[in-house]
């Protein structure tokens, strides 16, 4: 009954307020004002926001910009109470994934007659279509970010692995190569894969020319039990069973969190975001030195599979006071002079097609080389059930792994869950 | 539902008060008052941090509140909508009656454990009676998801120091058992889990019933010649009885609305198999924000719970009459 409580608190704190009409209330240029921008904890570097606000603030005559950083956990709450009150925040970072239900929920600004304005023909198609509901722009791509496979440059070299692997059948030569060389430990892996990284079961679905689901206007329909989605299942599973990776089936790439099991230097890949190096360059310094990474190869020889591209959007609360500035100050953020340093930070940036600074860097060069190629999750506000947990891809690939479930039970089980979710209140 | 539920003497019921000396002499207004003046800040407490809030969540059941209408400020009544499109979702009823089987597992297996460690408390030598209740209030004092992560590495599917230790004695086909594959087995470490860091307490209340057991019974009882069940029946049990009612529905309040090991351990999963009540309250209100559905959830549980505890609310009720007349 705590939860509920906490609800009834949340929104007793919130009665009578919205609903404000705000178009009496803005004020003349020139007077004193304050713009809030709430970015998340690593989005943006500090030396890049602090030169963006001091243009923004030199441009706009007595504009303030109180800049906050926020922590991903809890937003989700922190952002509902933030939208309902009187003085929201003017500009709001959200997920990818999160961003369709705030859109549905008609809570943002519609950005449709500024796209232009704020860099649009250069935009990243996964994020854009994240940002839409019902025709209409409610937010903007920001950065993005997808998966590759980060590898020991050594135990190749000693396995004699030329070249990263540029199709699945190379991908599973050099498994075979690294655990020939290096299988006499028991404990070596050549790619550690958990049962539950869906990010990459999207990348080998997404190569088999499937998806997980099917749009028609704001509808959705599953389609993981299609036999491209087999297919990429199936590929999941060959390469569990050839790498013989020791991951827990029932598990994802998060719990144990595998960038420490990397560090511990018996793992030659993972399929994993490019920061994941730092992490387990933080208890082994040294590994950095021994790490590259190539996109995740394509059944097509030649080819990068297409990645599931994780990202932010940038949105402005409906409510906000100071609508017209946080415009100015979006089209800044997403000017191609902020974007290049975005992307010499190690993202993807979401409005620039320019991505040759992320070359500098073999990890990142590899994620940029791949995100030319991305795709979403679905972008129904109905995903927030399985981003908040109950994610039946997930027990899909359990139950598959496990062999609790023959694919078709498998595929047809996440397929029912899937569309129930899709339909559900 | 458990043993305890046939008691028929009321809990707690309290020996007859002192006989006064002499009638009071009538109090003044003042003094009449000041009990309720001292009351008063508890209570007004309790109304606002409790009462209104539960108000609220009665209200809210009967409205449509997404985050569209409390950005906007809007009060949409809808009636029965949300019952209705709760009660008709025939998942809705499963989950309710595997919160109900979950819970009475749950407290069943609280209740006993705690009682037999209660009992054997009673006949250890005073060292390891100590070390016994270091352990207990370790155990009970350690904090909820601290204790679901040690959890979770025991069952681990590959690293796991049980899969290992079955693996040893013999039991081969534990070697990367997969604990959390089904709903039946993540439930039952889920309880386990539970289990485990209620026991402490109920332990430890019916332990102090049993020391209120006067010694002289216990001497008299073996001079009888009565066998260890005998004494247990005729001498603890009437001392703990009541206590063990109490400690009964408290856990089942307290294992109705666990939430964080639940969702700890799987979210609900695999499959939705191991989703309680609690958990599809968290899903409807803070994933999705629908905060009406989600009230008339929490609302269907507070029904639930009261159906559950109706026997208690029924012996309070009584012993309180008992004490007025």
């Amino acid at each position: 009954m705590v939860g509920a409580a906490a609800i009834a608190l949340a929104t007793a704190g919130c009665a009578g307020s919205g609903g404000t009409d705000n178009s009496g209330d803005e004020a003349k240029a020139g007077e004193p004002r304050t713009l809030t921008v709430w970015l998340m904890n690593g989005s943006a570097p500090q030396t890049l926001t602090d030169s963006l606000n001091k243009e923004f603030e030199k441009k706009h005559d007595g504009v303030t910009v109180k800049y906050e950083v926020q922590e991903w956990n809890g937003i989700q709450d922190k952002l509902t109470t933030a939208l309902g009150s009187q003085e929201p925040p003017d500009v709001i970072e959200l997920g990818n994934t999160q961003a369709p239900s705030f859109a549905s929920e008609k809570v943002l600004t519609d950005l449709s007659g500024d796209v232009d304005k704020l860099n649009g023909d250069q935009w990243l198609d996964s994020l854009k279509a994240s940002g839409e509901w019902d025709g209409k722009q409610y937010s903007t791509p920001f950065y993005a970010a997808n998966r590759e496979v980060i590898y020991r440059t050594d135990m190749f070299e000693q396995a004699g692995i030329t070249a990263p692997p540029t199709s699945r059948d190379e991908w599973l030569d050099a498994i075979t190569k690294l655990k020939a060389k290096f299988g006499k430990d028991k404990q070596f892996q050549p790619l550690y894969l958990p049962g539950q990284n869906w990010y990459a079961l999207l990348s080998f679905i997404y190569d088999e020319g499937g998806d997980i689901a099917k749009k028609d206007g704001n509808d959705f329909t599953a389609t993981v039990n299609s036999d491209e989605a087999k297919a990429g299942l199936e590929f999941y599973k060959q390469l569990v069973d050839a790498s013989g990776t020791t991951a827990p089936k029932d598990n994802d790439e998060q719990n144990p969190e595998q960038a420490g099991i990397y560090g511990q230097g018996k793992v030659a890949m993972m399929i994993a975001l490019p920061w994941e190096v730092d992490t387990a360059a933080k208890d082994h310094p040294d590994i950095k030195e021994k790490t590259s990474a190539f996109p995740i190869p394509s059944k097509n020889a030649g080819e990068t599979a297409p990645v599931f591209q994780g990202g932010s959007n940038l949105a402005i609360p409906l409510n906000s006071k100071n609508a017209d500035l946080a415009k100015e100050y979006l089209a800044l953020m997403l000017s191609s002079k902020y974007q290049a340093q975005f992307a010499q930070a190690g993202m993807v940036p979401g409005a620039s097609t320019d991505l040759s600074a992320l070359d500098a860097n073999p990890v990142s060069k590899a994620m940029a080389e791949a995100s030319k190629n991305g795709k979403s999750v679905p972008a129904t506000p109905k995903w927030a059930t399985i981003e908040a947990g109950q994610n039946p891809l997930k027990d899909m690939l359990t139950a598959y792994l496990t062999g609790a479930k023959s694919i078709d039970a498998a595929t047809d089980d996440a397929n029912k869950a899937l569309d129930a979710a899709f339909s559900g209140s | 539902m458990t043993a305890t539920a046939q008691i028929t003497v009321p809990a707690g019921s309290s020996p007859p008060a002192p006989p006064r000396a002499g009638r009071p002499r009538r109090a003044g207004f003042g003094e009449r008052t000041v009990p309720y003046l001292l009351l008063a800040p508890a209570v007004i407490t309790m109304l606002v941090l409790l009462g209104w809030p539960a108000i609220q969540v009665v209200g809210i059941s009967f409205r449509k509140l997404d985050l569209g209408e409390l950005v906007r400020g809007e009060v949409v009544w809808v009636g029965l909508d949300n019952y209705v499109s709760v009660l008709s979702d025939p998942e809705v009823w499963t989950i309710t009656l595997r919160t109900v089987l979950f819970t009475v597992a749950c407290v069943v297996g609280t209740v006993l454990a705690g009682l037999l460690i209660a009992v054997l408390m009673r006949h250890l030598s005073s060292k390891v009676r100590i070390a016994l209740q270091v352990c207990l209030v370790l155990a009970w004092a350690t904090p909820i998801l601290a204790t679901t992560t040690v959890f979770q590495w025991i069952f681990d599917q590959q690293y796991g120091i049980l899969n290992k230790t079955l693996v040893k004695l013999g039991f081969e086909s534990f070697a990367g058992f997969s604990w959390f594959s089904s709903g039946a087995s993540t439930l039952t470490v889920i309880g386990l889990l539970i289990v485990w860091q209620a026991v402490p307490f109920v332990c430890f209340t019916i332990y102090a019933g049993l020391l209120a057991a006067p010694r002289e019974l216990y001497e008299a009882a073996s001079i009888d010649g009565a066998s260890g069940w005998q004494t247990f029946a005729t001498v603890s049990w009437p001392a703990i009885r009541s206590l063990v009612t109490l400690a009964t529905f408290l856990s089942v309040i307290w294992d109705f609305k666990v939430f964080a090991q639940v969702w700890a351990i799987r979210q609900g999963g695999p499959d939705g198999e191991s989703t309680t009540l609690p958990v599809v309250l968290y899903l409807k209100g803070i994933a999705q924000r629908h905060f009406g559905v989600a009230s008339a959830i929490a609302v269907l549980m507070i029904i639930v719970l009261l159906a559950l505890t109706a026997r208690y609310l029924q012996l309070l009720l009584r012993s309180r009459e008992a004490d007025v007349s």
